[in-house]
């Protein structure tokens, strides 16, 4: 450089160069130093939703989202993905009536039903079920283990959505093609369950109105886990008008793990029972502990009626990582014992379904006559509303009245009316889930937040099923009839109590309500 | 007239939705590997201004409650993290907010040693760090807004007002409640906070620092500190002093050095006086 310089006759030495290379810094350092400006504060770069943004102190209306236990079996959420749009909140609140229904400070949990609506109405899929789907992977790769699943009565109507089929596609057949597709041993109906619990239900309803408990008449239905909790939490004294008879899906699982273990030779640990719901308090549900009646009954307590739920959303995409195309699957028929169901128990997954199909069986068993074609097709227990009434005069007993709701909000209405004294009822079916399970917190999010017309499609292919049906009586099941003659006796016998009914357990003193009993 | 927000925790949920609007409006990063914003192991960090941490209390009965206590910089009335940076990097404003002007640090990091609360955090990650913690959202109160944390609470568990306002509040349900209990954390603490909290169990169950003086932590410092020009003055004073000395001392035996060469004794070289140029 020096060189360089001094070619082009400009003579630069080591000294004059440092010289200025120091004064030029020194300038530089200068203008910095003086001209320092504070710049922006620190933060403020992102952005809130706008109705965040206004000015004052006034409370924004649709805000913040709801609290979810990290230990929630039923429900996750990913903080990443939440925008606080408020959504959740809306739906716990004002549909579900859970969020702000309760008195502050909390006690010792965050009170919560699992019914899942949230993750329905939740914008950006931040909340979901709790992903059990590779807990199913690994009992299908080992080889030791017996899988055998069970399918809800309203996932067949919806999962075909999450393929592009139009809403309430019926893919009954694909569904158990996928599922054995997928590795599983056994397919089993929980229609057929549902037709199981009908006999259980209403045998008990039937005792009840004649005279052993009629202080615990209006009977509630208890199949739904998020009214069951709800009930546990908000209405402990009600507790007592539940059916004590299980969901189908546990009925199911005390099935496989005794009847179908013992007639298949299967020792019932090695039976992994799996249930596909639409639902996500169905996982809970399966985690109560007292859910292990085949166990109890086997003198094995440890095995459990339900080992894994999935909702239909995880089904969904199990059958994609798979690489199955589900639509062009040709169908299938479940396997034999426990499958063979009647339109009564298809219908369950409706608001009015179990309600509907109860009554046609406790009307026979009532009478031993054959209930009325107007039963078949009873209108004012069918549709969307959430608060439904109608009565039915049944020989020999009276006028049976019935009241169905769906959404808890609306069940409060009713439930607040009983305990106030008003019992006009005998007989009140409550699903958690508005519309019922077909839509459940666990089905494929065809509409954010879940809409009317989407409920209509599959609650009409869930009734198009039962039209169908050559029979429509819970009581005509072949299979069952079957399984009280060859395993359970009669509906409400002592082994039927022990795998197939349940008790209830007062959680008010977890959630300060206004209505504690202390 | 300072701002502030009155935070009453029995009406926390532990939703968390103040962790998620605080990292929304200030673009911060989820760390919940390292440091999770909600939960019992939640952590204030570098990404994380603001945290609601579970706590599981004994109550008196011996049955344990849950509580979750939400966290942030709680904006000292007379901050000592601005009393220690000598960058006016952090700065009180005249509405509540302690902020921080990133442009102005140098690093040094006295802020985080000088905080009673242990708020400020540093950068390590980062090739360029910065020191973080939270703005109380002094962008959106200059314009009128709450910050974001307090307008997405579901439950209202945070107000945010005028601070002698929030004070009057807070005494007002304290003194009408028999549950909570008779003290409002950051009336008094270092010299009283913008953020003051209400509780129904003891703050120090529940992760708070009690005990701590009531005196403005500045004040320890400010008697001396104030000298520090006049320290600086008169050192440079000191400095010139020796240098004048030290220059006339060098003159002097230079010039006996030339006066005796002058004078032929021929024994000068090499037994110099060690001021060579």
């Amino acid at each position: 450089m020096e060189n360089r310089n001094k070619g082009r006759g400009g003579p630069l030495s080591r000294r004059s160069f440092f010289r200025l290379a120091g004064k030029t810094g020194g300038a530089a350092g200068a203008v910095v130093a003086t001209s320092a400006c504070e710049g922006q504060p620190a933060g403020g770069n992102g952005w809130v939703p706008e109705q965040y943004n206004a000015k004052g102190n006034f409370p924004v209306q649709v805000r913040g989202r709801v609290p979810i236990d990290p230990a929630n079996l039923s429900i996750v959420r990913d903080d990443r993905k939440c925008i606080l749009c408020g959504q959740c909140a809306e739906a716990c609140d004002h549909v579900q009536s859970v969020m702000g229904h309760y008195r502050l400070p909390l006690i010792d949990t965050i009170p919560c039903v699992d019914c899942g609506q949230c993750s329905l109405w939740c914008p950006s899929a931040a909340i979901t079920e709790r992903d059990d789907s590779t807990r199913l992977l690994r009992a299908i790769a080992d080889k030791t283990l017996h899988v055998v699943v069970q399918m809800a009565p309203s996932t067949r109507v919806a999962l075909g959505e999450d393929f592009g089929l139009p809403v309430g596609t019926n893919v009954e057949g694909q569904q158990i093609a996928a599922l054995r597709k997928l590795g599983v041993d056994a397919v089993f109906d929980t229609n057929f369950s549902a037709d199981l619990t009908i006999m259980e239900e209403a045998t008990e309803l039937v005792g009840r109105i004649a005279g052993k408990g009629r202080e615990t008449l209006p009977q509630f239905t208890s199949c739904c886990p998020g009214w069951v909790r709800f009930c546990e939490m908000f209405y402990p004294d009600m507790i007592p008008h539940l059916s004590s008879a299980k969901s189908p899906m546990t009925m199911m699982g005390a099935m496989i793990k005794t009847h179908y273990a013992d007639r298949k030779g299967i020792d019932p640990a090695k039976i992994v029972s799996v249930a596909i719901m639409p639902c996500t308090a169905k996982k809970s549900e399966a985690a109560r502990p007292e859910m292990n009646g085949a166990g109890r009954q086997l003198g094995r307590p440890e095995i459990r009626d339900i080992d894994i739920v999935l909702t239909t959303r995880e089904l969904a995409r199990m059958i994609k990582a798979a690489g199955i195309d589900l639509t062009a699957l040709p169908p299938e028929s479940c396997d034999g014992l426990l499958s063979e169901y009647t339109g009564a128990g298809a219908i369950f997954g409706n608001t009015g379904g179990v309600m509907e199909a109860a009554v046609r069986t406790a009307y026979f068993l009532a009478t031993n006559r054959r209930p009325p074609d107007a039963l078949l097709e009873w209108q004012p227990v069918r549709g969307l509303k959430g608060l439904k009434e109608a009565s039915v005069a049944i020989p020999g007993v009276g006028d049976v009245r019935v009241a169905i709701v769906s959404g808890l909000g609306n069940a409060r209405q009713i439930l607040d009316r009983v305990r106030s004294g008003a019992k006009p009822w005998h007989f009140i079916e409550v699903m958690a889930c508005p519309g019922g399970c077909i839509a459940g917190g666990g089905q494929p999010r065809s509409a954010v937040p879940p809409s009317d017309t989407i409920r209509q499609a599959r609650s009409g292919a869930i009734y198009s099923v039962d039209e169908r049906a050559t029979i429509r009586l819970s009581h005509e099941n072949g299979e069952i009839k079957a399984v009280y003659e060859s395993y359970l006796g009669r509906p409400n016998s002592e082994l039927a109590h022990h795998l197939l009914h349940t008790g209830y357990t007062d959680r008010s003193m977890h959630v300060a309500t206004g209505n504690r009993r202390d | 007239m300072s701002k502030g927000v009155l935070v009453d925790l029995t009406k926390c949920v532990g939703c968390g939705s103040c962790t998620v609007a605080c990292k929304m409006y200030n673009a911060r990063s989820w760390i919940d590997d390292r440091a999770p914003s909600a939960g019992p192991s939640a952590l204030l960090a570098d990404e994380n201004w603001t945290v609601v941490r579970k706590v599981t209390v004994d109550r008196d009965g011996g049955t344990p409650a849950w509580r979750f206590v939400k966290q942030q910089c709680l904006h000292c009335e007379q901050p000592a993290c601005a009393s220690a940076c000598f960058a006016r990097a952090l700065q009180k404003t005249e509405d509540g907010p302690v902020v921080y002007y990133p442009n102005l640090c140098v690093g040094c990091r006295y802020c985080m040693v000088a905080c009673p609360f242990d708020i400020p955090k540093y950068e390590w990650g980062r090739s360029l760090p910065l020191v973080t913690k939270c703005m109380m959202c002094a962008s959106r109160i200059a314009e009128g807004q709450r910050p974001a944390c307090v307008s997405v609470c579901p439950t209202g568990a945070m107000t945010f007002g005028d601070r002698g306002a929030l004070l009057e509040q807070a005494h007002t349900t304290i003194s009408g409640d028999d549950t909570y209990v008779k003290h409002i954390y950051g009336e008094k603490e270092a010299g009283g906070t913008s953020w003051i909290y209400i509780s129904d169990v003891d703050f120090s169950k529940i992760g708070f620092k009690t005990g701590m003086t009531e005196k403005p932590l500045p004040s320890y410092t400010e008697k001396y500190t104030h000298l520090t020009p006049v320290v600086g003055g008169a050192w440079g004073l000191v400095l010139a002093g020796l240098y004048v000395f030290n220059k006339r001392k060098k003159t002097v035996s230079k010039r006996d050095v030339d006066a005796r060469a002058a004078a032929g004794t021929g024994e000068g070289d090499g037994t110099g006086t060690g001021d060579r140029p």
